[in-house]
């Protein structure tokens, strides 16, 4: 259990992976929860136990991704969140966006997005969310221990899911 | 030839030079092909939108939060800034994660609560003390009225299965009846023997101290100066389910609860005196006399700014629960018999009791 192994000793090279990887990690929670700030909170987490982790320096952006993606999954399929956040942080993220209508559309959609990815097996909605903030194949292949060729798959799935709620509530309303 | 896999045309869309030659030249002389791509990408597009992302990030404030949070890691790397602040406060372990406390019974977040405070002890029961990062930094260590010395190291180790857990420290090894959803697979059992320290007061060293931070020593009560404590706690057991990234997303530790033994000087005579020293923040003090007046009840330092706590029942024994302000974690831990049993992790509090209520 390398996460745990080292309480207390503190990591030289922490400050510099924080600074590289801080954007990606928050952006891989920030898909996942819809909020920049709630975002912010679940990388502060992760960096700490990467801090205390003993986890090489060239799996870091991995790891990192990997537990971002997974703590934030907890917290959207727990139910703990603060759902009035979402709805401020997107609606300020979409007021550059000219059409009110989109604007509306693209609200519902996220959170519609939100509540399937929970919903998904745990390894297609972290694929998914890590695909989708710019980790590459293999970089996705490797952190979620995938075969190279299984990664577009795995995403194809997720995605396709995701489709098919959106539309579910797009062909009702 | 076959039709390009769909997992293959997905690539096609992110990373077309990923793909082999011989699957580009199909999708692009086939019909089916190019519209199953065309599927994928305006799924692709759309997921995306929808997920959307985080916008400006400002690393360096996130740095500056990150490294002010008294976070224990980055607090390790700077022992020189902790020292200016305050000596009396240079030991003291920071108890941001360790209050989430259960987390880390067998690796000491007990320990540290019994070790910094209480003596002459027996823990029956836990209860949070809330402590602000403003009096930890004022918290004086033990070491700075006496000796310490560690009598028994507890060789923390990883065992390969319940049966050896339960062999190597004699303690009923929890099985848990039901995991809570999204905790999946088979937990690492981790096992630690009994921690023994002993402390021996020194009015002398005390005296000098207190003199350091420019404040007069009240008078040792008589037979406290040169008397010995001892302190032990453990063995402990836990078991750890990790994602399989190795972050614990449920630990279920048990570990024999600290207990503290005197040299001669009664529990009230030690408590009262160390409740005295100058440096102890007046409202932690007053919070410490309140839980100390039976000798069995452990203070669990709770960071306040990030913790909140209650009170639940599990079977019968009064449980401390603890949540952080985020969200993110909670605990619950309890006594019973001289066992503390704590249960914690990345997940909701009533999840946890649920868990806790379960245990074989």
């Amino acid at each position: 259990m390398p996460a745990a192994a080292t309480r207390g000793a503190v990591r030289p090279d922490l400050e510099q992976v924080f600074r590289r990887e801080y954007p990606r990690v928050v952006g891989v929670a920030a898909r996942v929860l819809g909020s920049r700030d709630e975002a912010e909170d679940v990388a502060q987490e992760v960096f700490l136990s990467f801090g205390r982790s003993s986890v090489p320096a060239a799996e870091a952006g991995g790891w990192l991704s990997v537990a971002a993606a997974h703590t934030a999954l907890n917290l959207i399929r727990s139910g703990r969140r603060r759902t009035s956040r979402e709805e401020t942080v997107a609606a300020t993220a979409d007021a550059v966006t000219p059409d009110v209508a989109d604007t509306v559309l693209t609200l519902e959609d996220r959170s519609r997005v939100r509540a399937a990815l929970a919903r998904l097996p745990r390894k297609q909605a972290t694929a998914l969310v890590l695909r989708h903030s710019g980790l590459s194949y293999a970089e996705v292949a490797t952190a979620l221990d995938l075969s190279p060729g299984s990664v577009g798959t795995t995403v194809r799935r997720a995605e396709s899911a995701l489709r098919e709620e959106l539309n579910r509530h797009a062909s009702h309303g | 030839m076959r039709h390009t896999d769909e997992g293959v045309l997905r690539r096609l869309v992110d990373e077309p030079a990923g793909v082999p030659d011989a699957d580009r030249t199909h999708v692009a002389g086939c019909p089916t092909c190019l519209r199953v791509l065309d599927d994928a990408r305006a799924d692709a597009q759309r997921v995306g939108a929808a997920l959307g992302g985080p916008g400006a990030v400002d690393t360096d404030a996130a740095w500056a939060r990150f490294s002010a949070a008294g976070s224990p890691a980055v607090a390790a790397g700077r022992p020189a800034r902790a020292a200016a602040r305050s000596r009396w406060g240079a030991a003291v372990r920071r108890p941001a994660v360790a209050a989430l406390g259960a987390v880390v019974l067998v690796t000491g977040a007990g320990v540290a609560a019994a070790n910094d405070w209480l003596p002459i002890f027996q823990t029956e029961r836990v209860d949070p003390v809330e402590i602000t990062s403003t009096d930890l930094v004022q918290v004086p260590d033990l070491s700075a009225y006496g000796d310490v010395e560690i009598t028994q190291q507890p060789d923390p180790e990883q065992v390969p299965d319940a049966a050896t857990a339960a062999e190597r420290t004699g303690l009923e090894v929890p099985e848990v009846a039901e995991l809570p959803e999204g905790v999946t697979g088979e937990p690492a059992y981790q096992v630690a023997g009994v921690v023994g320290a002993t402390f021996t007061f020194s009015a002398d060293k005390a005296a000098q101290a207190a003199a350091a931070e420019g404040e007069v020593l009240p008078p040792p009560p008589p037979g406290i100066d040169g008397s010995t404590l001892r302190f032990e706690a453990g063995p402990g057991v836990a078991a750890v389910w990790s994602q399989p990234t190795g972050v614990p997303t449920l630990v279920v530790a048990r570990v024999g609860a600290p207990q503290v033994f005197s040299s001669g000087v009664p529990f009230e005579a030690v408590r009262d005196h160390l409740l005295s020293l100058p440096g102890l923040p007046d409202g932690l003090a007053d919070q410490l006399r309140d839980l100390s007046t039976d000798a069995a009840t452990l203070p669990l330092p709770v960071p306040a700014e990030l913790v909140t706590s209650s009170t639940a029942d599990v079977d019968g024994s009064e449980a401390t629960v603890l949540t952080s302000r985020n969200g993110l974690f909670a605990g619950v831990v309890w006594v019973e018999d001289g066992v503390m049993t704590g249960v914690a992790g990345s997940l909701s509090a009533d999840e946890l009791l649920s868990v806790a209520r379960g245990l074989g």
